[in-house]
């Protein structure tokens, strides 16, 4: 059974239960904030979830904003030496509404040798990119980091407009002109 | 209208309702496709539509706040939504004015320390005005808001009472509010122990009338915060129910163009 609910309706005691998403605690109830379906996660094992978790879910689409921390999808739109400017796509699997910017600064393309990374020997713009959120940044853009194996590069056409295939974690190759390109590619399977 | 009686010897006031009685209420969400929520809101022939877009960045980066979202607010009557041609000049100091209640009113209830760096952009439109249109302009915007999926404290519920020959009068109309009378708009939390968000008064009431008025205006913004919120549910249920039938139906559907196929595939591993 499904109970729908509203902003400001009471959904549990505090002390009983967590507030999840959708929910905030007023005095000692926890009260929804948002118009959608009551759900309870039952208690789980770890340190943090010693009590049930009540969380109001949206029926609708809800807003898809990149947090500190989050895996993102981004196409790179511009590079300079010191950064490659991009567009955040996707966080998670989840797709952005609106435009988010980001920026892969230098010193965060890769986790060793920081001081001898090229940007354009990493990223080229139309690229796809797999990067970490690192910071809401400054007040334009978002700062990622593509410094583990499994982030960088994940989709990027060659000169002659073909999809690349990896051949190391520095090279790409294209598979019709067999030209060798540079790139940080990301290890995908793991 | 002859200076006539605003409430009959039968207990009818002009248009037939009991002192105490609402307006007919009715609401629609979703009205509006490009909005990210949007409402339509009537309270008798008063006619209300609010559309809310955002959350997103701010576009004026001097007015960001580090802390919360800012909100932005636009009130305007449509040019046919009174029967007699106004001029214009004085009725945009009223305009603003009552752009800054909804915004006050909006602002204590969106929770905008959970949205930083952010604005949301609310606007207003009458449609028809018979009375009591700021009153109806916030709840239209609430349930925009709501349908929006802005995270709220609560809803926000309005309603109006006014006091004429000496008998509090429910949601007054546009004859009972040009009357001359006092008039009380009032907007509360209904969640919150009817938490008082707004009260504006026009003209001049004796205190213990004033009570009596505030005591029925509560009591009107407690009846249509349970319509609002009846209709809210029913829309849930709507979306819920045509997102379900939409899953069943679109098995192999969304052809994007292959690069972004492709970005919707690096995160399936």
């Amino acid at each position: 059974m499904t109970e729908i609910v509203t902003p400001g309706e009471r959904l549990a005691l505090s002390a009983e239960y967590d507030a999840g998403t959708g929910t905030c605690v007023k005095d000692t109830f926890i009260c929804a904030t948002l118009v959608g379906i009551k759900r309870v996660l039952p208690a789980g094992q770890a340190e943090a979830e010693q009590r049930p978790r009540v969380e109001v879910v949206r029926s609708g689409v809800e807003p898809v904003v990149p947090r500190a921390g989050d895996t993102v999808t981004a196409r790179v739109v511009r590079i300079n030496p010191r950064l490659a400017a991009v567009d955040i796509l996707c966080v998670g699997p989840k797709p952005v509404q609106q435009r988010y910017s980001g920026v892969i600064r230098v010193q965060d393309v890769r986790a060793t040798e920081i001081d001898k990374v090229k940007i354009e020997a990493s990223f080229r713009p139309g690229d796809v990119v797999r990067a970490e959120v690192l910071s809401l940044g400054d007040a334009r853009s978002y700062h990622l980091t593509t410094a583990q194996n499994q982030l960088g590069v994940v989709y990027a056409r060659s000169a002659a407009g073909v999809p690349m295939v990896p051949l190391s974690w520095q090279e790409m190759q294209c598979p019709t002109t067999k030209a060798v390109e540079n790139r940080k590619v990301a290890k995908l399977d793991a | 209208m002859p200076a006539a009686e605003y409430v009959s010897p039968e207990g009818l006031r002009l248009d037939g309702r009991r002192p105490k009685e609402l307006r007919q209420l009715r609401a629609e969400l979703g009205v509006l496709s490009s909005a990210t929520g949007s409402a339509l809101f009537e309270m008798g022939n008063t006619k209300v539509l609010a559309a809310v877009f955002g959350p997103k960045p701010v576009e004026q980066r001097s007015q960001e706040d580090e802390k919360r979202a800012i909100i932005k607010c636009e009130y305007a009557m449509a040019t046919f939504s009174t029967g007699e041609r106004r001029r214009r000049g004085k009725a945009d100091r009223r305009a603003t004015e009552i752009t800054m209640a909804i915004r006050n009113t909006l602002e204590q209830t969106i929770l905008t320390e959970l949205l930083p760096r952010s604005q949301i952009d609310i606007y207003v439109q009458v449609l028809q005005a018979d009375g009591g249109t700021r009153c109806a302009c916030i709840n239209a915007a609430c349930l925009a808001v709501a349908a929006a999926a802005i995270p709220m404290r609560d809803l926000v519920a309005s309603c109006a009472a006014g006091y004429l020959e000496s008998t509090p009068l429910l949601d007054l109309n546009y004859l009972e509010d040009s009357g001359g009378g006092p008039d009380v708009a009032v907007a509360i939390h209904p969640n919150y122990d009817n938490r008082v968000v707004l009260l504006q008064q026009d003209n001049r009431l004796a205190i213990e009338t004033f009570e009596q008025v505030l005591e029925l205006a509560v009591a009107g913004c407690r009846a249509v915060s349970g319509f609002m919120r009846e209709r809210l549910q029913e829309h849930t249920q709507a979306l819920a129910a045509a997102q379900d039938a939409g899953e069943q139906d679109d098995v192999g559907g969304g052809d994007g163009e292959d690069d972004d196929d492709d970005v919707m595939g690096v995160d399936d591993f």
